[in-house]
């Protein structure tokens, strides 16, 4: 194995832990934000120095339902990044082709897949409560290359599958 | 498996051993030894002829097929 691969596993599995926990404090911080606009709303918008004159009060419910679609992400965003930190580290290990990573990948696809999805929720309420007073600028909704992501994972767990079962046959040949 | 490896009787008429062979035929001791245990699923045709080479023997004085085990391994 050349020595520059070496680095990029160890490497891979520490900015992957990082991301779970960076994660995890996003989503901390959205659920946060959330309770504090549902339960104290007019000490929140103080306290971000919002003004009912700005127009951002009437845009409020459409804010919260970003923010709630965005914490279903939270889950999903894990569910991807402990499956990637399992693969890397079966990778580490020199044995990647396997079975439990063929079914990895695909979980990670349908994930990517929904994570898709709920982006383009995203998207279309953020361009439903825009006004050119505030306008919602995101960056979710419809992605061609979030799509090909989901068909190159999709593809690459099949890869894997056949992998798998090539090296499990050839595992017994002398 | 209803093929029976008999390399160990052909070892034992050669007067040679596992890692004699091994260091003629240039494979691992590990590979021969689950060759000759019956453990291996498939043999390379490379094998197969390197090991026929060694022991100036054909294939079929290296493998056998019992009927009886594959009726066995068909009713299980």
């Amino acid at each position: 194995m050349p020595r520059s691969d070496s680095a990029v596993l160890p490497i891979a599995h520490v900015v992957l832990r990082i991301l779970i926990v960076v994660n995890w404090m996003g989503g901390a911080a959205i659920l946060a934000l959330l309770t504090a606009t549902i339960v104290a709303e007019s000490w929140t918008m103080t306290a971000l120095g919002i003004t009912p004159a700005s127009g951002i009060p009437a845009m409020l419910m459409g804010l919260r339902s970003i923010a709630a679609l965005g914490l279903i992400g939270v889950p999903l965003n894990d569910l991807v990044l402990r499956r990637l930190v399992a693969i890397v580290g079966t990778v580490r290990r020199g044995d990647p082709f396997v079975a439990a990573n063929a079914l990895r990948l695909q979980a990670i696809a349908w994930t990517l897949l929904a994570l898709q999805l709920l982006s383009m929720a995203i998207g279309a309420v953020g361009k439903a409560i825009s006004t050119p007073q505030n306008p919602v600028a995101l960056d979710a909704g419809f992605s061609i290359n979030g799509w090909l992501a989901v068909l190159l994972t999709f593809i690459l767990a099949r890869i894997f599958a056949e992998g798998a079962r090539m090296r499990d046959d050839l595992e017994g040949t002398v | 498996m209803a093929i029976a490896v008999k390399l160990d009787d052909l070892l034992h008429d050669r007067r040679m051993t596992l890692t004699g062979l091994a260091e003629r035929v240039g494979i691992t001791i590990v590979n021969l030894s689950i060759l000759k245990t019956g453990k291996a699923r498939a043999i390379r045709f490379s094998t197969l002829e390197a090991i026929c080479a060694a022991l100036a023997c054909q294939p079929g004085d290296i493998l056998e097929f019992l009927p009886d085990a594959a009726e066995e391994a068909e009713a299980a």
